[in-house]
């Protein structure tokens, strides 16, 4: 009991100071910033957080009363975004009492904001690899969507409402049994349903009759929010004429859409150039993995970026989100830039989901969360050595590292 | 439609019923059974081909600058600085790395292809919880579009191994990463047969589901260790046989084949090798006394998550163990993953623990060298020190050691098969690539030309009539 009441102790105290740091400034000094910008890369550069924002960022920042972060032989980077994740609404993918990631009842207004748990253990262990931030998606629900996403802080703080709430609708498209042309016309029908419930509104509310059909009314109100252009819809699909078939219909109902997965996006990559459609990859995933997916390769996302397409790098395993730097990196050993790659875990996501004025990048007026690497962050060699979020220094701890320790320990390793 | 397959099918097993009561003749059954399904892989004379000036890690622990890689007649003739020949067609690798051909323990290549297909899924006879009669080389579809793309990652060999939803999975089978439409035209030429078993969730999960035996991990052990005691009968009747006169054998009669026995006969027997798929130590530990109480060796335990827990034990038994860098929480067994795990494993007992890194995927066999390079990483940081010519052995020269092939492959050193890569630069860098690959002195992979490599029949004229995958 003494001991158990000794760690809720230090616990406490851990979040006091945390609490504290927020109101007191921290230098980062001297370090390579890698700015997520069209600044680049600033070499020897320091970086100023006041009140969890980032004031100033240059060469040789004096300040008095700030904690000092010495950066020397340090590269820095905005925190990593998972663009396409379930961080926080499963533990085990086997077991289903572990997961709030599905549905059967709600459709495309199923959201998952009040399933999220920060006290996940994939939240720490993804936090130590960089992640930041997490677009938290369902994986499906009734019919044709699966829902809508979210966006969470990787802070593990013991609190549940999110960044931004319900920030855009997510479907698969070409992957169901049923036949593609069905689900297309599923998708019109539901289009329709929402636009005759916005004109039926005044006479549902006098109590005539409305044929909901395989929706409620959470439902169509979202897609009413998709078809005023609030929020994308996020399209699961692969195929070329998918994603062009997808686009054609996005243009005749004026919807804003992102596409994930793509794995044939390179195929059309001046298409989705022209009409500024961003597309969520994992660029190591090059498998034709059936017959939607036979043009998979490896420099799709450098193929996209030359064409002039906003990438976003996700990791297709939750678990190890944070995975989105190998990809990262991969995409660079085939033939994307640096600069790209890291935008591409950083800022362009944060862009496509409307958090860029917070997140995404170094710069003056941002949220600090940032990452101190222990060298190229691009590199699976490389381990972050400081996570801040919103200006906190967040620890690293892990259950896995202290499962490591304890083994480490137990072998006579340590 | 059926009548002429009907008709077809049966003159081909008229033809065959012929081609064996001839054979018959020639030779006994014996020498019969051990010529089926023989490796006829037979590589030409490979030209004569100096590696020069590289950075050569051998995979027997050395990292050698400024470092040649001779190769004729498809083995390595000598490894080292100052070897030089002037018949020698050269190939300058300054500034590029040099290690032997990858290789990955763990595979589902060909029985679980591209594109994943319900008519392509064979690498689980998931019907009955204990199938070593089944042969994952039966299953293999020779045109998976996978290998070509392991080919360019730097594999030159992998094991195939049936799925774990059994107890006793069946036969893996070792293959060399060649394009052939014969399996056996792939088939690493003695290389032991080996077999795959399951701990833990999976078998459990599929038979429990069916309300049928086994259902919990008690229910496990107790169908291992009832096919054994059946394989432990078996061989003391072959035996018994085997030790009568001539006169006495003639008088009575054999024991008659039994495809499920034979297979477990040969474990007992020493030739052919246990590939575990176990992920709790706990699991591991009990796995080795069922081996004790028959007296038969687990070569490997696959996908051991938890390894690092019992890595004292298998050091001390010298048992291997296949691991991933990362992966993790895809069931509870998966819970306790620790990225220094293969470090840890290497480590134990002063460095005497076998660590091995696979794959189980077709995405990840692709960049097995940036796996090794996560796992160490991973230990050095937590204070460990191991070096680059050490941990390249982890997808080298250990799996050669587990799949029995250690003495043709898994090393740079005169005698071996010219199995080598050259990498772009440090194979521990994610910017790394696999520049040429050399299978058996042959040059199968070259990034210098979009085709210079055999592409599997899948991948011609997929996309578009006139062009290819990459």
């Amino acid at each position: 009991m003494k001991y158990f009441n000794s760690i809720f102790i230090i616990t406490c105290l851990f979040f006091i100071s945390a609490e504290a740091e927020n109101n007191s400034r921290i230098l980062i000094q001297n370090a390579t910033v890698i700015t997520a910008t069209d600044q680049g890369t600033l070499l020897e550069t320091d970086v100023l957080i006041d009140q969890g924002i980032i004031t100033k960022v240059g060469q040789n920042i004096e300040t008095t009363n700030a904690f000092i972060i010495d950066a020397s032989n340090k590269i820095i980077t905005p925190g990593l975004i998972a663009p396409h994740s379930t961080l926080g609404l499963i533990e085990l993918d086997s077991e289903s009492a572990t997961r709030d990631d599905s549905t059967d009842h709600y459709s495309a207004g199923f959201s998952i904001v009040d399933a999220f748990n920060p006290s996940s253990v994939l939240i720490p262990y993804n936090r130590s690899g960089g992640i930041t931030s997490a677009i938290v998606a369902p994986s499906s629900g009734a019919g044709i969507y699966s829902g809508m996403a979210s966006v969470f802080k990787t802070d593990g703080l013991l609190k549940i409402e999110p960044v931004a709430k319900d920030v855009a609708m997510i479907m698969e498209f070409g992957g169901s049994k049923d036949s593609r042309a069905a689900d297309m016309l599923m998708l019109k029908d539901s289009f329709d349903l929402a636009r005759r419930f916005t004109t039926s509104k005044s006479s549902i509310l006098r109590g005539g009759y409305f044929d909901f059909g395989d929706y409620t009314v959470r439902d169509l109100v979202a897609i009413q929010r998709l078809l005023k252009g609030e929020i994308p819809l996020i399209i699961r699909a692969n195929r070329a004429s998918d994603l062009l078939k997808m686009i054609d219909f996005s243009k005749e109902h004026r919807i804003n859409i992102i596409f994930l997965g793509a794995k044939e996006a390179w195929r059309i990559a001046g298409t989705l150039a022209t009409e500024s459609i961003p597309v969520i990859i994992d660029p190591m995933d090059n498998i034709p993995s059936s017959f939607d997916s036979i043009g998979a390769r490896l420099d799709n996302a450098a193929i996209l970026d030359r064409a002039g397409v906003k990438i976003l790098i996700t990791s297709q395993n939750t678990h190890n989100s944070y995975l989105s730097r190998q990809g990262a990196g991969n995409a660079v050993a085939n033939g994307l830039s640096k600069d790209e790659a890291i935008k591409a875990l950083t800022i362009n996501i944060a862009e496509t989901f409307g958090l860029q004025d917070e997140i995404g990048s170094i710069e003056v007026g941002k949220h600090a969360d940032i990452v101190l690497w222990d060298n190229d962050p691009l590199e699976v060699s490389s381990f972050a050595d400081e996570v801040l979020i919103d200006g906190n220094s967040i620890s690293l701890m892990t259950r896995s590292k202290r499962l490591r320790d304890r083994y480490l320990n137990k072998l006579g390793l340590n | 439609m059926r009548k002429p397959i009907r008709h077809f099918c049966y003159s081909i097993c008229l033809l065959n019923l012929l081609f064996i009561s001839m054979n018959l003749q020639a030779i006994s059954e014996s020498e019969m059974l051990n010529q089926a399904y023989q490796s006829t892989y037979s590589p030409d004379p490979s030209p004569k081909t100096i590696i020069k000036n590289g950075t050569v890690l051998t995979g027997t622990g050395l990292l050698i600058e400024k470092a040649s890689v001779l190769i004729e007649n498809n083995k390595i003739i000598a490894v080292g600085v100052g070897i030089d020949d002037d018949e020698a067609q050269v190939i300058d690798a300054e500034g590029k790395w040099v290690t032997p051909g990858i290789i990955d323990i763990h595979s589902h290549m060909g029985v679980y292809p591209a594109p994943g297909l319900r008519s392509l899924s064979d690498g689980n006879e998931a019907t009955s919880p204990v199938t070593p009669h089944v042969w994952a080389e039966h299953s293999v579809w020779t045109h998976d579009p996978q290998y070509t793309l392991a080919l360019k990652g730097g594999i030159t060999t992998f094991h195939v191994l049936p799925g774990s939803a059994n107890l006793i999975g069946g036969r893996g089978v070792t293959l060399k990463n060649i394009r052939s439409v014969t399996v056996q035209g792939m088939k690493f030429p003695g290389a032991p047969y080996t077999l795959k078993m399951a701990c833990g969730e999976n078998p459990k999960r599929v038979y429990g589901n069916r309300d049928s035996e086994p259902s919990t991990k008690m229910g496990n052990v107790a169908g291992y260790r009832k096919a054994w005691i059946e394989a432990e009968s078996y061989l003391n009747r072959l035996e018994e046989y085997e030790s009568k006169s001539e006169e006495a054998k003639e008088l009575g009669y054999a024991p008659s084949r039994d495809l499920e026995l034979e297979t477990l006969v040969g474990v007992l027997k020493g030739e052919i090798l246990i590939q575990n798929h176990c992920y709790r130590g706990e699991e591991m530990a009990i796995m080795l006394d069922i081996a004790k109480e028959f007296d038969y060796k687990v070569t490997t335990f696959h996908h051991a998550i938890e390894a690092y827990k019992v890595a004292d034990l298998l050091a001390e038994q010298g048992v291997c163990a296949a691991m991933w860098a990362d992966w993790w929480g895809f069931k509870h067994e998966a819970f306790d993953m620790v990225w220094e795990n293969v470090a840890m494993v290497d480590q134990a007992l002063s460095g005497k623990g076998c660590a091995i890194v696979h794959s189980d995927s077709a995405v990840g066999t692709q960049h097995l060298n940036q796996e090794a390079a996560k796992a160490l990483s991973a230990g050095n940081r937590s204070g460990l020190d191991i070096n680059k010519a050490r941990a390249i052995q982890w997808i080298t020269l250990n799996p050669a050691k587990a799949l029995g092939i250690a003495d043709q492959v898994g090393s740079l050193e005169a005698g071996k098969m010219g199995d080598v890569v050259i990498w772009s630069g440090d194979p521990f860098s994610i910017y790394s690539k696999a520049e040429k690959v050399f299978i058996d002195g042959h040059l199968k992979y070259d990034n210098s030309s979009i085709d210079a490599f055999t592409r599997t029949d899948f991948d011609l004229g997929i996309i578009i009539p006139e062009g290819d995958r990459l």
